[in-house]
């Protein structure tokens, strides 16, 4: 699936300048063309172009309403979810236009993880939280199982502390502990890009702290998609950073150029705290 | 505001408040308390109503006298009246004494119309409430009288005017010719029969002897004459000797016992070809003899007392030869001395004993219960009696000295025995569960068991879940998870509707359209239960994978249920006008017919019926509940499963399910405490029979159906009063322990899967 599909960047997409952008050298993994998302008749997306590069760590940043959670949504068709959500323009994964007729939608979202902003475990035990997405897949050996759920719990950085109770409920742990576990429910059913929905937002500053450190773990092998109302948080983990305002992209750069020099005056104005 | 507690310092607003506060914690707690304390006297009056059923009975001496008359004459027999103002005392020396019964003073003296060379050598009675004695005498001759308490009212209270009377007419009519030889009479039997009466008897050599006295009034001349028609019947066995005659009142039974503890069974049906069909060793040891013997109200069980103090009861039970065999079916506690009285109670199956050491018991033959045993003097009894109204109880021991006891024993009948467990009852070849209160005969053996009406609201709740759960909760899904949100909007409230459906109404539809229609189109209700899931899936299948897909865009997402509305109702019509056609073709012309043939009972109201009336009538509350669990499952528990790329049905498998499963088994509990307590449909569409089955094609009767039909019938204060009431009381402790059960699951299941 992930065969290279480098796609030449424009520098100038529409009016905007996209200042600092150096996508060239990055392998393209997500693109949105003139991405539209109406709710009936009011319109939360506003055109939005944007190049997510792979094995990288993207952040969305924003106002709230801005429509940066609803743009993420798109990426793995959990808009579908709302009757009055209707999409114009394309997305691609990889060069496939995931809203093609033919696509199947629970296999598009295997290959698109997410993660949301509370942590939603199932009322299960750890092991099956994490076992959830391979038994979906039909996977029955228990060794295998074993394995994955084991080397999840690893790469989330959860296994040493709940190795010992892996059947016990998934509720007794602690929020940051249950956000790991649901990133590592995620992992293990081998995503390509990660769809992370201010994973933070509930969590504590140390539990945060580790989550991030996780994000940039896991980047080795994931494409990371991050919503984050903290722009610390955003200056801290991403590569790249889009700013996001009324349903438009603003400004799209790496994180530094756009932290330390945005080349819009909104983006400055929020960036520096002004409003939002 | 120095201090945050000082209430002086508060403003009107902070006092206004906290009053309120208050008050409506307190009113709160007052309604609280209020719910559990109804239930609790609803408990408890329902128990203080059956509680007298098992406290047994008591028995308290009275008083004492020397026999009314003198006590130096035997007493051959003794009866008091209903009010136990009037008794009556017959004596070996040929005396009627009419006296009242708690001081002995007598009222009235009569001679009984005995010749004066003649001796009374034997004595027996018919059934109490016959008020019919024979005496046999040593010159072939049976006396054959009654007696008349004769009372009447007055502004000063009851009157009495007893006297004897004679049941063919006069008093030369009362003495009856039986040895035609004149040898004296050794044993007596008498009965009443349909227009006279019927001695056995016999004779000092053993003879056994049927004479029958038919009174018969002359058409034309309105004069009344006796008929005698004698009969000679077979000897005992083995030289044996009578010691006992009872002959039943229905003319067709009669019972010699002998002196070597033996009975036995004489069909009488036709005199003239009488035969001995049965003997029975009725005494176990060698030296027992049957030293008493005497017919229980209805003359269809026989207690038998022996020398060795055994109390035992036998029925004639017909074998598999269709003959009538002498059957034992209980025994009771033995007595430590000798056997010398059984007295059967007059209204009901119950009996006393009394033995040679002055003990007398007081037993129950069908709940096979012993309620007293009690030593009332240290003197040998040979006699016991009880008034009609089982009050008074009166030992009278060798030397003439009466014992009267105020007896209590208003609820024999009920044990946990004859509750619930197979009771042996008259007519029957051996133990069953029966319900069946009244009869309309006064010697019928009421049959108390709750079995068959348990089972029957089992029956009737399951049956009704069956048909409902499914349907319900699956219907339940689908519109909280699938259906869109205009559609759900108009379904849910329908079908919550229903549930205000008057089940009266539901009832009334079961039993006189549905019934006789199922009975009319059983092929039909057969082919919709195949055709109709098939014919869905068919549809479902043509729908999404045949039909092009621009006229599949024609019907919103989440309204393609309403396509199946149509393939519902010509399945339906398919399979109703298909059914004669299957009736012929697959079952000779006649389905029902066929059912029997293949020994299944078919009853027109049965429990398919019930269960799609009464699973119409759950449906609404299973639904609503389920829909509600299911419906409320947290959204990002469901978007979790999908962004994983879980397809819809593997998220409501997976996880919409396991998460509504506490609000889903409520849900079910809920409906089967419905279906268990429902009455108004099974009470209509069942055809009431207690049945201990569960034959789709049989009715049952429910607990509360049984309440509803026989309540206001049941006389207040009586034993079939108070089973009621234990019915009720039983069904109240079924619904608690489902709604307690349900309640304990429920909580287990939502600790295990709620989410936060």
């Amino acid at each position: 699936m992930s065969d290279t599909a480098t796609h030449a960047v424009n520098m100038t997409q529409g009016d905007r300048p996209d200042r600092g952008l150096r996508l060239s050298s990055e392998e393209i993994c997500l693109t949105a063309e003139d991405l539209k998302l109406f709710y009936d008749k009011d319109q939360a997306l506003k055109g939005i172009d944007i190049q997510i590069p792979k094995n990288r760590i993207t952040a969305f940043i924003g106002p709230s309403g801005c429509g940066k959670s609803t743009f993420l949504r798109c990426f793995n068709r959990m808009n579908d979810l709302i009757d009055a959500a209707r999409i114009e323009g394309t997305i691609r994964l990889d060069g496939d236009d995931i809203y093609e007729k033919a696509v199947d939608v629970p296999e598009l979202r295997r290959r698109v993880g997410m993660v949301f902003q509370k942590p939603n475990p199932f009322p299960k035990s750890i092991y099956e939280n994490v076992a959830y997405g391979l038994r979906l897949q039909g996977v029955k050996n228990r060794r295998r199982l074993d394995e994955v759920v084991e080397k999840s719990l690893k790469r989330a950085a959860l296994w040493d502390e709940v190795k010992d109770r892996l059947h016990e409920n998934a509720f007794g742990l602690s929020g940051g502990q249950q956000q790991r576990l649901v990133i590592a429910r995620a992992i293990a059913i081998d995503p390509e890009v990660l769809l992370l929905d201010e994973p933070c937002s509930a969590l504590d500053p140390l539990a945060t702290l580790k989550i991030e450190e996780l994000m940039i773990e896991l980047k080795k092998d994931y494409t990371l998609v991050i919503v984050t109302h903290n722009m610390q948080q955003a200056a801290r983990v991403s590569d790249y950073t889009a700013f996001m305002y009324m349903g438009e992209l603003i400004e799209y750069a790496d994180t530094d150029t756009l932290f330390t020099s945005p080349a819009r005056k909104q983006t400055e104005d929020y960036i520096t705290g002004r409003f939002g | 505001m120095s201090s945050l507690t000082a209430t002086t310092t508060l403003g009107r607003f902070q006092r206004w408040r906290r009053a309120k506060d208050r008050t409506a914690r307190y009113t709160i707690g007052f309604f609280g308390v209020a719910v559990i304390g109804a239930l609790t006297l609803m408990f408890v009056y329902l128990a203080s109503e059956t509680l007298p059923m098992f406290q047994g009975a008591t028995l308290e001496p009275r008083t004492e006298y020397a026999a009314p008359g003198g006590a130096d004459t035997r007493t051959i027999h003794l009866a008091v009246n209903r009010h136990r103002e009037m008794a009556v005392r017959l004596t070996e020396d040929r005396r009627a004494l009419f006296f009242r019964p708690y001081s002995g003073e007598i009222v009235k003296e009569q001679s009984l119309p005995i010749p004066e060379d003649a001796k009374v050598t034997t004595f027996s009675a018919a059934e109490p409430r016959t008020r019919l004695v024979a005496a046999g005498l040593d010159n072939g001759q049976v006396l054959a009288i009654e007696y008349e308490y004769n009372e009447r009212f007055s502004p000063e209270g009851r009157l009495y005017d007893p006297a004897l009377v004679y049941p063919l007419g006069d008093e030369d009519s009362a003495l009856l010719d039986v040895d035609d030889d004149g040898r004296a009479i050794s044993v007596v039997g008498v009965q009443r029969g349909s227009s006279g009466i019927r001695v056995a008897a016999a004779t000092e050599d053993g003879d056994l002897k049927l004479v029958r006295f038919e009174k018969r009034t002359s058409m034309m001349t309105g004069e009344t004459e006796v008929q005698r028609s004698a009969y000679d019947l077979p000897s005992l066995p083995d030289g044996a000797t009578p010691t006992r005659i009872l002959l039943d009142i229905t003319g067709r039974h009669m019972l010699v016992g002998d002196d070597q503890g033996q009975l036995h069974f004489f069909d009488i049906n036709n005199p003239a070809r009488a035969s001995l069909v049965d003997s029975k060793r009725v005494i176990g040891g060698d030296a027992a003899e049957v030293t008493s013997l005497e017919y229980l109200l209805g003359t269809v069980s026989i207690i038998v007392g022996g020398s060795d103090g055994t109390v035992t009861q036998y029925m004639l039970v017909r074998d598999d030869d269709n003959v009538n065999r002498i059957t034992r079916v209980r025994d009771f506690p033995s007595h430590a001395g000798s056997i010398r009285n059984i007295q059967p109670e007059y209204i009901r199956k119950g009996f006393l004993t009394a033995d040679d050491r002055g003990e007398v018991k007081v037993h129950y033959s069908t709940s096979q219960r012993t309620l007293i045993e009690r030593q009332i003097t240290d003197q040998p009894l040979h006699r016991v009696y009880v008034d009609p109204r089982n009050r008074l109880l009166i030992g009278i021991d060798d030397h003439e000295t009466w014992h009267l006891q105020d007896l209590s024993n208003p609820h024999p009948e009920v044990s946990f025995h004859v509750l619930w467990q197979k009771v042996w009852y008259e007519g029957r070849s051996g133990g069953d569960y029966v319900w069946q209160s009244s009869s309309a005969t006064d010697e019928f053996e009421p049959k108390f068991s709750l079995v068959p009406l348990t089972i029957g609201t089992i029956k009737a709740a399951f049956y009704a879940m069956l048909f409902a759960t499914p349907l319900a909760i699956m219907g339940a899904i689908y519109s909280a998870y699938f259906m869109s949100r205009r559609m759900r909007s108009i379904t849910k409230p329908s079908i919550e509707l229903m549930e205000a459906l008057p089940t009266v109404i539901l009832g009334f539809l079961a039993g006189l359209w549905l019934a006789p229609f199922i009975e009319a189109n059983l092929p039909a209700i057969a082919s919709i239960l195949i055709l109709m899931p098939l014919g869905m899936l068919v549809a479902a299948f043509l729908w999404t994978r045949v039909l092009p897909e621009n006229l599949r865009n024609l019907v919103p997402a989440g309204w393609e249920a309403a396509i199946l509305i149509p393939v519902i109702l010509a399945i339906g019509w398919l399979s109703v006008s298909m059914s004669p056609l299957i009736e012929v073709w697959m079952f000779g012309g006649d389905a029902r017919q066929w059912l029997t043939n293949q020994g299944i009972t078919y009853d027109q109201r049965n429990a398919l019926v019930i269960g799609i009336a009464m699973g119409f009538a759950v449906i609404p509350t299973i639904y609503s509940i389920s829909e509600d669990a299911v419906f409320n499952v947290p959204r990002h528990l469901t978007q979790g499963s999908l962004a994983l790329g879980a397809t819809p049905w593997q998220t409501v498998v997976r996880v919409v399910l396991l998460t509504a499963s506490p609000g889903i088994f409520s849900a079910v509990m809920i409906g089967f405490g419905r279906a268990v307590g429902e009455t108004m449909i099974v009470l209509m569409a069942t055809g009431n029979s207690p049945v201990v089955n569960f034959n789709i094609f049989e009715g049952m009767r429910t607990l509360s159906a049984n309440i509803a039909v026989e309540m206001p019938e049941a006389a207040v204060g009586s034993t079939h009063f108070r089973i009621l009431f234990l019915a009720a009381l039983v069904l109240f402790a079924l619904t608690f322990a489902v709604n307690t059960v349900a309640e304990i699951v429920r909580q287990r299941l939502r600790q295990k899967y709620s989410s936060l």
